[in-house]
């Protein structure tokens, strides 16, 4: 199994194979402007919650590395974290208190944790296996990467607790 | 009238998460789904409850959507026609 990329994202720090990236913002206001850095032509990315919005941005700046592009495109995407949805979960239930009984439908499509992998899947083509698990720790997936049959894989941890709480690191990995 | 299609197009860009839009990108005749705004069936769900906070307004027959939901003038029509508050 080969490294070739990886991506640390903290609310206020952002590290591409080993190299820092200068950023002016933190927390949420930091994944904008990695998005207008860095993107800019999908303005799918303001309607997405926080978790998808970080598992995007690690996805854009990983895949756009050269070596990753002269090879075969990522096959599949395997991402894991501790806390599920659970941040957009509650700004979800904030929407259906009483006394103020308004259901969000666009919060609603991101109560579920695996939509980043699906997310990142349209975004780049992808169509082999997307898998998010829910896990204590990051270690814990090792084992599970290194039981699933891929060839080319974006995986990695993809974590989001609260508002401007979250940490990403991911990985492009090749079986060869 | 045109205060409200502006209060609206104000409305819409918040509902919407439109960060880059002021309501002076918006055209107000333009179609809101396929071409113009290029709005999709959430963005439809949102207008939906956007109506019905701000305007006290609720949608029972989703055949009339079609027709309300064509354009922000069009919502805006609807919106003076039957608000409630």
């Amino acid at each position: 199994m080969r490294v070739t990329h990886d991506i640390e994202i903290t609310t206020s720090s952002v590290i591409l194979d080993g190299q820092p990236i200068v950023v002016q913002q933190t927390g949420e206001k930091m994944l904008v402007e990695l998005y207008r850095r860095f993107v800019g032509d999908y303005p799918k990315f303001f309607k997405m919650d926080t978790l998808s919005r970080l598992g995007f941005i690690a996805a854009e700046l990983l895949l756009k590395q050269p070596a990753a592009g002269n090879q075969q495109p990522v096959d599949a995407v395997i991402l894991a974290n501790r806390s599920a949805s659970i941040k957009n979960d509650r700004d979800y239930l904030a929407t259906i208190t009483e006394g103020n009984y308004y259901p969000s439908p666009a919060l609603f499509v991101y109560t579920l944790p695996n939509i980043v992998t699906g997310e990142i899947a349209i975004r780049h083509g992808i169509q082999g296996e997307t898998s998010f698990y829910i896990l204590d720790t990051p270690q814990q997936l090792n084992a599970i990467i290194a039981a699933t049959p891929f060839q080319s894989a974006l995986a990695g941890w993809c974590e989001c607790s609260a508002q401007d709480k979250f940490y990403a690191k991911l990985q492009t990995i090749w079986n060869n | 009238m045109e205060q409200l299609i502006e209060q609206l197009k104000a409305q819409i860009i918040e509902a919407l998460n439109f960060e880059d839009m002021t309501p002076a990108d918006i055209n107000t005749d333009a179609p809101l789904f396929g071409e113009g705004l290029g709005l999709d069936s959430i963005d439809a769900l949102e207008l939906i409850m956007l109506m019905d906070r701000e305007y006290g307004i609720k949608l029972a027959d989703p055949k009339a959507g079609k027709a309300i939901f064509q354009s922000v003038r069009t919502m805006a029509e609807y919106i003076q026609a039957n608000r409630t508050k």
